[in-house]
């Protein structure tokens, strides 16, 4: 039996798939109003962002949409105007909200279309007691911990961004000299200084998932959300990582919206996937109620926290991306565009290179993974 | 020995009816026979008279012949030849049958047409010299004995029952389904699951022939004199090298009333290719017309356009909630305690009900009655066996089949989001049947299976069938039975997750129904069959429980209130025939379910949605109270009209009620769908179909075709607002919306079931629409226009083929072609929360392409000596030889930002698959 059993497993080892799909051309123009934002209920100013649903497969990116008056109402009639700041985004002034009143949006677009969102009363988001991190399986998980004493919040979403410092594993001393002519290169020569630009970067991501926890079943309210997990050696903290969390208190029926499009759009793929289903909103067309519109104005507040981890509170873990870079003779055959050189390894003479060290660029040159400007916050 | 047997059967057919007595005068021979052959012997003499001899070469073996005959009578030279030898002869007309072992009998026993019942013994007497001790002599024995029925009453114009019971010799498990009939007046009827059938036959001589799939073909001489019973052994086909295949009355799909009705054998259904090599009945059943899936991976059925909580799937008498293993891809029953399965599309019989679209029954085995023997299976996923054999020989036996797997492997092979998954099951079937004595029998059935997969890290699933029934089969008279069944089945998962400690919790869901059903079948004559009966089921579910685990765990305790009812009913049907062409069966069942208390109940405005705001108050209502009753009669008449004996028209009517339902939004059914009973806020699933067949049959029965259409109507089905919350919902009322649909179709099959080349090939074009256009019930769907279902895939055609090179060698290859299935696909594009996201719009507006899928596989039999100790099979193919990547969903996501859309394929290659089995 053994020796059919191998040979099969090897053709075996192929047979589940999953392909690129590329939709029918022919789906419809939609253009549908796209509302995002939330009504500030923090004494801040509020931003709402108005866009219009595309084709699936459309040449244009984001359709904004201008010039329209957005106000933000109250049960006792009164109004907050939000003037369009830069594309598609309505700032309001900083508005000190009644927390006892109920709020909305009221849109009116260029093209007559009136839309206003559903009266929501006011959510307080608690702070965040802290963002606390532990070792998990060789890699580190960072908790947002937060807490409401009333047990009123219950739905929650968070966001977050991160920022890491990083260095190249090698440091660029010598560099290809190009033909001004022929753009080819013709030899490798020494630079007079090392090219510290390229050396020490820092790199930022907002990643898209809609991160929403609900404590409703719990008997606290009590938050402990593994929030992000940063693989074993993972270059994020090779020297310093830094983490901003944001949270906001949702309405339960926020909380739904959102977690329909996380279903609708993140959660599908797999052998049981939920139908994706009609995605509503609170917010309705007025002027014409069978026109669909997305998105849900929630009247709610953002609390940030912030943490840094330093390479040095951890033990055993690299400061640099694993690289290696060889010792290559000096001559034509060797002048290889997608390597760079790093380093003299051996001289004729005084000044002539004989042989030097070439390395992936990205060993090499942090800004292929990252920004050399150093962000304002950094210490 | 066999050859041997065939001539005598043959000349027993070909001449027992005709009294013509053993010629007197005999022709004078000469020659002078020096050591010859007993064939040239024999040649010789042929050439001398006008006497056709009749002879096997190879039985009379090297006999030699050392006589001188000069002038002499033939007979006196044939008494001559054969004396000391145990070889006989026999005359009829200018015919000789020359015989090694037992002479020929070619006249009647003495007062065969007088009616007196009581010379047997000199019937017995005609052959001799029974000295062979094989099965073989034996049945042919069997088959020319005469065998007396009843005493001698009435007169020559009345007819009598006769009641049969039809066990395997070589087991002594009864034989179901098998064909009994009277060879001249071709009037039959079939063995019933307990292998018992009554005929009505007029006084006097018949020959009755059996025929049974897997068993010889045999007949039994009967003189019918009065109402009287008859036991019968039939042989199990024994892989002949050469055999007379008599094949004319295997009609029973022209006679029967039943349409969109298919009954599949566990033979038939190994030899169908499947994934992993390992026999499996749900996907032999979805081959058939009218029988869909939403893809390859899933469990549920969908009959006729109906949902897949829509089919009632019986293993013996027990109810399975889930038949399935891992993720669908295996089914829950094993193929080695398997009989067959019974499919009923249209004509559900009165006795089934609680279930609007079909009911599948499947059948398991009894158990050798004689010796102790057992089976072992060795595929690539899971290895079976199973033993069987007597506890008291003739009177009970047991068997017990255990099956398991040890899939983790292949799940590391799956796509990257189910790495680090496992899955395992294991499946345990019992089953012991005692005689008491003729009149009673008892049977105990156990089922219990259990599957546990995590399909990423952190949650664990689990599910679990548990069945045990008792039944009791009783006859009152040979017209009259009773079978009284009582059972308790469960069906439970639990999923739980510790990863985060805050959070770790169990969910558990639970369904739990006691039964008792008593069933009569009185054979008022051979017009007419009636057939009456009780079911009841109680039903105890646990919606959902929601557990902390472990101690840090902040988990409240969240306890869906428990459900309880009663679900009875009271059914009786008849079957008449006015005549050999047409018959007419009726039935009426009254259905009654009541929901019971302790419940807590939820009100609405009247004439509003149901929805948390219109939400009045609530009614606390105490243990045992009757909350809500439901019921109604259901219908159940079928038709059939024969042209003539190959040629029929069928046409029935039925309408069905459904009181429990499956949650669930996903596309496949998965095996954490939670079942609901209906309640005050939900109410009863109803649903008719009207279908009518016409039914052919060619090349003398070999080939059965058929053309069956239907239209059906489905009211308050189930479906789901949007994002609607099915788990732990204390109000599940105010996310579900009743849903209207119809499902028509026409279903074509053409099926040869015997010779070299065998198989079916059936189209099907159906289409099943839903419709939800009330908006007080809240949301209407697609602005309230039919909309296709999950599983409308309008076209399907599907071979089955299976070709014989010899008995040792066989090949199999199926292909199936279907329409892709609907789905919701985005309509736009817009950017939130950080990322460009899908819009979706029209509900199943588009389809997945199309589905196209062949396999193959070859069975190869070790040597077919009858006595050795071990038979080894083994089963080699190849699932999907031409590696389509079959699409199972289209689907979009949003991933760093921008949409992707992706074509997921679960068997995207062609899969070869092996399977080793020993039988014992």
């Amino acid at each position: 039996m053994k020796k059919i059993y191998i040979p099969i497993i090897a053709v075996l080892l192929f047979f589940a798939c999953k392909e690129v799909f590329n939709p029918p051309v022919t789906s419809a123009v939609t253009g549908y109003l796209v509302v995002e934002g939330f009504i500030n209920s923090g004494n801040g100013a509020s931003t709402i962002k108005l866009t219009r649903t595309t084709k699936l497969v459309d040449s244009a990116a984001t359709i904004y949409e201008h010039n329209a008056q957005v106000k933000i109402e109250d049960e006792s009639n009164a109004t907050y105007p939000l003037y369009e700041r830069d594309s598609g985004n309505y700032v309001s002034d900083n508005l000190f909200l009644n927390p006892a009143l109920k709020y909305r949006i009221h849109i009116t677009t260029t093209n007559g279309d009136e839309y206003i969102s559903d009266f929501t009363a006011v959510k307080q988001t608690p702070p965040i007691d802290s963002i606390s991190w532990k070792v998990e399986n060789g890699g580190v998980q960072i908790y947002v911990n937060a807490h409401d004493a009333t047990n009123t919040t219950r739905y929650y979403q968070h966001k977050y961004s991160e920022t890491w410092e990083f260095q190249s594993p090698f440091i660029k001393r010598i560099t290809y000299v190009i033909d001004p002519v022929s753009s080819k290169i013709i030899g490798v020569t020494e630079l007079p200084n090392a090219d510290t630009s390229i050396f020490k970067c820092w790199r930022t991501q907002t990643p898209s998932n809609i991160l929403l926890t609900s404590t409703e079943k719990l008997s606290e309210d009590k938050v402990f959300l593994p929030i992000r997990y940063i693989e074993p050696k993972g270059g994020e903290l090779s020297i310093l990582y830094y983490i901003e969390v944001r949270q906001y208190a949702l309405s339960h029926e926020a909380y739904l919206f959102k977690q329909k499009l996380k279903k609708n759009t993140e959660q599908l793929g797999t052998i049981f996937d939920p139908q994706p289903s009609e995605l509503g909103g609170n917010v309705h067309c007025i002027t014409n109620p069978s026109q669909q519109v997305v998105g849900f104005v929630d009247v709610t507040q953002e609390q940030v926290a912030k943490l840094f981890i330093n390479n040095k509170e951890l033990t055993n873990w690299p400061q640099t991306i694993p690289c290696s870079e060889e010792v290559v003779e000096n001559k034509p055959e060797n002048y290889d565009p997608f390597l760079m050189p790093t380093h003299v390894y051996e001289y004729i003479g005084r000044n002539s290179i004989k042989s030097y060290y070439v390395a992936d660029p990205i060993c090499v040159d942090c800004t292929l993974r990252g920004t050399n400007v150093k962000p304002l916050f950094w210490p | 020995m066999k050859t041997f047997v065939y001539i005598i059967i043959f000349v027993c057919l070909s001449f027992c009816s005709a009294a013509i007595s053993q010629q007197a005068d005999s022709p004078l021979v000469s020659g002078d026979f020096k050591n010859v052959p007993v064939d040239s012997f024999l040649v010789q003499l042929e050439q001398q008279t006008h006497y056709h001899f009749y002879f096997d070469t190879a039985q009379l073996g090297a006999v030699k012949i050392n006589i001188t005959a000069a002038s002499q009578p033939l007979k006196t030279v044939l008494d001559k030849a054969f004396a000391n030898t145990n070889i006989y002869y026999a005359f009829h007309k200018n015919n000789v049958f020359i015989t090694k072992g037992l002479q020929v009998q070619t006249t009647l026993p003495q007062g065969f047409f007088s009616g007196k019942g009581d010379d047997k013994g000199a019937v017995a007497n005609t052959i001799p010299d029974i000295t062979s001790n094989t099965a073989e002599s034996k049945s042919s024995a069997a088959e020319n004995k005469l065998i007396i029925i009843g005493g001698n009453a009435g007169n020559s114009t009345d007819r009598f029952t006769i009641a049969g019971y039809i066990k395997d010799a070589k087991t002594g498990e009864p034989v179901m389904g098998a064909s009994v009939s009277d060879q001249d007046s071709k009037a039959g009827t079939t063995t019933d699951q307990y292998g018992y059938f009554l005929l009505t036959l007029p006084k006097g001589h018949h020959t009755m022939v059996l025929q049974s799939i897997g068993m010889r073909d045999t007949k039994r001489q009967v003189l019918v004199q009065g109402d009287g019973t008859i036991n019968i052994d039939m042989q199990p086909q024994v892989m002949a090298l050469k055999r007379v295949i008599v094949s004319s009355e295997k009609a029973s799909n022209i006679k029967s009333l039943q349409m969109g009705m298919q009954k599949i054998d566990i033979k038939t259904i190994k030899q169908v290719p499947v994934v992993f090599g390992e026999a499996d009945v749900l996907k032999v059943v979805l081959t058939m017309p009218g029988v869909k899936s939403v893809g390859e991976a899933s469990t549920g059925l969908n009959v006729r356009g109906g949902a897949a909580d829509q089919n009632l799937i019986l293993f013996n008498d027990a109810t399975i909630y889930n038949p399935s293993h891992f993720f669908g891809l295996f089914s829950a029953f094993n193929p080695e305690v398997v009989k067959d399965v019974e499919l009923y599309k249209a004509s559900i019989p009165a006795r089934y009900g609680g279930r609007l679209s079909s009911v599948l029954a499947i059948n398991s085995r009894e158990g050798n009655k004689k010796d102790l023997s057992g089976t072992a299976g060795i595929g690539l996923l899971t290895s079976r066996f199973n033993l069987e054999g007597p506890l008291k020989k003739d009177k009970s036996s047991f068997i017990i089949g255990a099956r398991a797997t040890y899939a983790d492997w292949l799940l590391n092979l799956l796509p990257d989001q189910y790495k680090e998954s496992k899955a395992g099951f294991y499946d345990i079937n019992l089953n012991i049947n005692h005689e008491i004595n003729k009149k009673n029998t008892i049977y105990l059935t156990g089922y219990l299976s259990k599957d546990r997969f995590n399909l990423n890290s952190d949650t664990v699933y689990a599910y679990s069938n548990q069945n045990v029934s008792f039944k009791w089969k009783h006859l009152f008279n040979d017209k009259f039975y009773t079978l009284i069944t009582t059972g308790f089945d469960r069906y439970d998962y639990s999923i739980f997750s510790d990863r985060n400690p805050v959070n770790a919790y169990t969910l558990g869901f639970n369904i739990n129904q006691g039964y008792f059903r008593t069933h009569f079948n009185y054979y008022k004559s051979a017009k007419q069959t009636i057939e009456f009966g009780f079911n009841t089921n109680y039903y105890k579910l646990h919606p959902g429980t929601y557990k902390p685990l472990g101690k840090s765990s902040l988990v409240n305790l969240d306890a869906m209130q428990p459900e309880q009812a009663l679900e009875s009913a009271l059914y009786i049907s008849d079957k008449y025939n006015f005549n050999t062409a047409f018959s007419i069966e009726g039935g009426l069942r009254y259905s009654l379910f009541n929901y019971l208390g302790p419940s807590t109940v939820n009100h609405y405005v009247d004439g509003q949605p149901k929805t948390e705001d219109n939400m009045t108050g609530k009614t606390v209502y105490s243990s045992a109270k009757f909350i809500k009753t439901y019921g109604g009669p259901e219908v159940r008449l079928s038709g059939r009209y024969a042209f003539s004996p190959a040629f029929s028209l069928k046409a029935g009517y039925n309408t069905q009620r459904q009181y429990i339902h499956v949650l669930s939004n996903t596309a496949a059914m998965a095996p954490t769908d939670i079942w609901k009973l209906s309640d005050p806020n939900i109410k009863p699933q109803y649903g008719d179909q009207i279908s009518l067949g016409l039914y052919k049959n060619l090349k003398s029965n070999t080939i059965e075709t058929s053309v069956e259409v239907y239209y059906k109507r489905i009211k308050d089905y189930l479906d789901y607002k949007s994002g609607a919350v099915l788990v732990l919902n204390h109000h599940i009322e105010t996310d579900v919306i009743n849903t209207k649909g119809k499902a028509y179709g026409v279903e074509l099959l053409v099926k040869k079931l015997t010779g070299k080349m065998n198989g079916w090939i059936s189209y099907t074009y159906s289409r099943t629409l839903l419709k939800m256009d009330d908006p007080a019930a809240g949301e209407v769907i697609n602005g309230g226009r039919y909309y296709p279902a999950n599983y409308d895939k309008p076209h399907d055609v599907t071979f089955i083929g299976n070709y014989r090179f010899t008995h040792r060698f066989s090949v199999s290859l199926n292909a199936t072609y279907s329409t892709g299935r609907p789905i919701t696909l985005p309509v736009g594009r817009f950017y939130y929360e950080g990322a460009y996201r899908t819009l979706y719009a029209d509900r199943n507006a588009y389809r997945i392409p199309d589905y196209f899928r062949t396999d193959f596989s070859m069975n190869i039999e070790g040597n077919h000596k009858v006595h050795q100790r071990f038979h080894n099979s083994w089963t080699i193919g190849v699932y999907n030889v031409t590696g389509r990547k079959n699409p199972y969903s289209v689907y979009f996501v949003s991933e760093n930002g921008v949409v992707n859309g992706y074509k997921l394929s679960i068997f995207g290659s062609a899969i070869p698959f092996i399977n080793y089995n020993v039988r014992f």
